[in-house]
């Protein structure tokens, strides 16, 4: 990894706009991205996430603003760009009469890696991606989840420094889920950046060091999303004694109403950290035995849901 | 040197993906068999002939160029954009493979699968040439112009995939073309000759034998004092002098222009090429309007048609201008295709994807 890079930000976005015709698909996106971090993208759908990574994976011109993946322009110097990035698109695109194997290899002879030395890296990623039984059958009969693990693969053919990965836990199994989660976490620590695009947000939660939320187009700034981290929230109670947790949370100040019961426990409304911690408190002295405490739903998805529910309300 | 590996990569990976497979066995196989009964049909009619190996190589260089022309738009046609519908176009283009290296290996995995014709045709013109009566240099420039006028259909179909968003109309798009180099342009050949057709009027003198008295004379058994009547009768004749041009793009026919021609001992052209070449040739030749005649004088017009080979000694060579457009066609297609797929894209058709 080049630590001489003059920009500490692998992906450095500022105020990119790109339409297709009078479809604003990216109004204004100003972000980075560091080596050694995932940066989720997060946003619902037609928020822009596609058109950014494709814009990044230099297919896209954006009509405005400036793109820098490893202080490269994509635009003017598209060559060097791809030469340091792996691009995984969330349409999943395989040769269906090509091997698993002969699709890495003829990929990884596209990024100019000699016969030999691509033929190992395809055994090596087949390996990395857990598709070894599946190595030398047409890629045609894989399933989604294999499908998507080919694709992560290729992306990693040729070692790249910077990584686009758009919705690559989607149609994966839970196992495959982890593996993928290891994989990214280990690819990071490596000294690489990458940059996750995901609705799968609890996901997203235990992977990604920070996130980026879009919103039509738009970044969301940092104050919205500080103030949508601080708003009520559920969070998932659970005691031994169901009964007794109930009432003591009504002696603490809890309005009973308020309390929704799921088969994992209780689920009490709560606005930031600190009141959760006073409430978990006066729980245990009051000898309740509590068993988990914790927020009902992931740090993402919480912003991720208020943050829509405020641009709904702002409409 | 890189550049030439990654566009050799992209054919081998089209050859493998899209072109090889159960199919295209079995089209190669049905091919074979079709060839294999015009050379035993050909070889059973033309036993008796100054040159039958010369008339079977012929046939089987057109039964390619047909078959070649009817298949090549079935695989090319949707080079590009069939890799966009499947979703591999993108992934390719992230790679270290600039568009015109993709574009052209495409255009190479084209070409090779409409030679692969040619190559199981080859135990079949060979045997032509054992047969006898083929000659040598033009079974060498009719296979060099073959293979030239199959990398044109790939080269367009390639192009027009690259051009049109939609397969299916870029293939039919594809057909149309060909369909407008070889039938197009003999329709428009058979039109125009027609439109510029020409009045011509012919006066000739007849004898009027009942005029004439009985007097014979024995020596010429012609009235001694004839009386002549003037006949003027005026017909058109089709100019095909003033539009034969449009034929120079035929693939068939410049085939056939291109091909050197040689001669039975009548001074007929000896093959399929040299009849068709011989054909065309004469078109260029002004129609023989002012024949008018006179019994009386007996003033006939001398026939004195020009054998095959002063007619093709006489006219315009017309391939190479055929040959010059065709390959502006498909590398002027192929440009565009190239400008059309580069990435970054600034510009994308309505309702198009890029991945």
């Amino acid at each position: 990894m080049s630590d001489a890079a003059p920009s500490p930000a692998d992906i450095r976005v500022t105020d990119v706009a790109r339409s297709f015709g009078d479809v604003h698909a990216v109004r204004s996106i100003t972000f980075e991205a560091r080596p050694g971090e995932v940066t989720g993208l997060v946003g619902p759908n037609g928020s822009g996430k596609t058109t950014l990574l494709l814009m990044l994976a230099t297919l896209l011109v954006p009509d405005r603003g400036e793109i820098r993946v490893g202080g490269l322009d994509p635009v003017t110097r598209p060559a060097e760009v791809r030469r340091l990035l792996g691009w995984m698109p969330d349409v999943l695109g395989s040769w269906p009469n090509l091997t698993v194997r002969r699709s890495l290899e003829l990929t990884a002879r596209l990024y100019d890696l000699p016969r030999p030395a691509a033929a190992a890296r395809a055994a090596e990623l087949i390996s990395l991606v857990d598709l070894g039984e599946l190595a030398d059958r047409p890629t045609r009969v894989l399933s989604r989840g294999q499908k998507q693990r080919l694709s992560l693969a290729r992306a990693l053919v040729h070692d790249p420094r910077v990584l686009l990965l758009d919705e690559p836990a989607s149609g994966l199994d839970p196992g495959a889920r982890v593996a993928l989660r290891v994989l990214l976490r280990r690819l990071a620590a490596e000294g690489r950046t990458i940059l996750v695009s995901s609705h799968v947000l609890s996901e997203l939660d235990e992977l990604a060091d920070r996130a980026v939320f879009l919103e039509a187009g738009s970044t969301v700034s940092e104050e919205r999303v500080a103030a949508a981290r601080s708003t009520e929230r559920g969070w998932r109670i659970r005691a031994l004694d169901a009964t007794a947790l109930r009432r003591a949370l009504v002696a603490a100040g809890v309005d009973e109403a308020r309390i929704a019961s799921d088969p994992q426990g209780l689920v009490v409304p709560i606005a930031g950290e600190a009141d959760a911690a006073g409430l978990l408190a006066s729980l245990v002295t009051a000898g309740v035995e509590v068993v988990s405490f914790a927020p009902a739903v992931g740090d993402l998805e919480h912003t991720f849901l208020d943050l829509s529910a405020d641009g709904e309300g702002a409409r | 040197m890189n550049g030439l590996a990654r566009m050799w990569t992209v054919a081998s990976l089209e050859l493998r993906q899209r072109v090889r497979g159960a199919a295209w066995y079995v089209l190669l196989g049905v091919f074979v068999l079709l060839v294999l009964v015009v050379t035993v049909f050909t070889t059973i009619a033309t036993r008796n002939t100054d040159a039958p190996g010369a008339v079977l190589y012929s046939l089987i260089v057109y039964f390619v160029l047909l078959l070649g022309t009817l298949v090549t738009p079935a695989l090319s046609g949707n080079a590009i954009n069939g890799d966009r519908e499947n979703g591999t176009l993108a992934t390719t283009q992230v790679t270290l493979v600039t568009t015109p290296q993709l574009v052209i290996g495409k255009f190479l995995a084209a070409w090779i699968t409409a030679l692969g014709f040619l190559a199981a045709a080859l135990p079949f013109l060979l045997f032509a040439l054992v047969l006898g009566g083929a000659s040598a240099d033009t079974a060498f420039v009719s296979i060099l112009v073959l293979a030239a006028e199959l990398g044109v259909v790939a080269a367009v179909g390639v192009g027009v995939s690259g051009l049109i968003r939609r397969p299916l109309f870029s293939v039919v798009t594809t057909y149309l073309v060909v369909a407008l180099l070889s039938i197009g342009s003999l329709i428009a050949f058979g039109l125009g000759g027609m439109v510029a057709q020409r009045e011509v009027t012919v006066s000739y003198e007849i004898i009027d034998w009942e005029a004439s008295g009985d007097e014979i004379d024995p020596d010429t058994g012609m009235p001694v004092d004839p009386v002549c009547e003037t006949v003027v009768s005026s017909y058109s004749v089709p100019r095909f002098d003033s539009v034969w041009w449009t034929l120079a793009a035929n693939p068939y026919v410049l085939l056939a222009d291109a091909a050197p021609t040689h001669f039975d001992r009548h001074g007929n052209p000896d093959d399929l090429f040299g009849t068709l070449k011989l054909g065309v040739r004469q078109a260029q030749l002004p129609p023989d309007v002012d024949s008018g005649w006179s019994e009386c004088d007996q003033a006939y017009p001398v026939d004195d048609q020009p054998t095959p080979r002063e007619v093709i000694d006489s006219t315009v060579p017309s391939w190479a201008v055929g040959l010059g457009i065709h390959a502006a066609l498909g590398l002027g297609l192929l440009a565009g295709a190239i400008s059309r797929t580069r990435a970054p894209a600034r510009r994308l058709a309505a309702g198009s994807r890029i991945a």
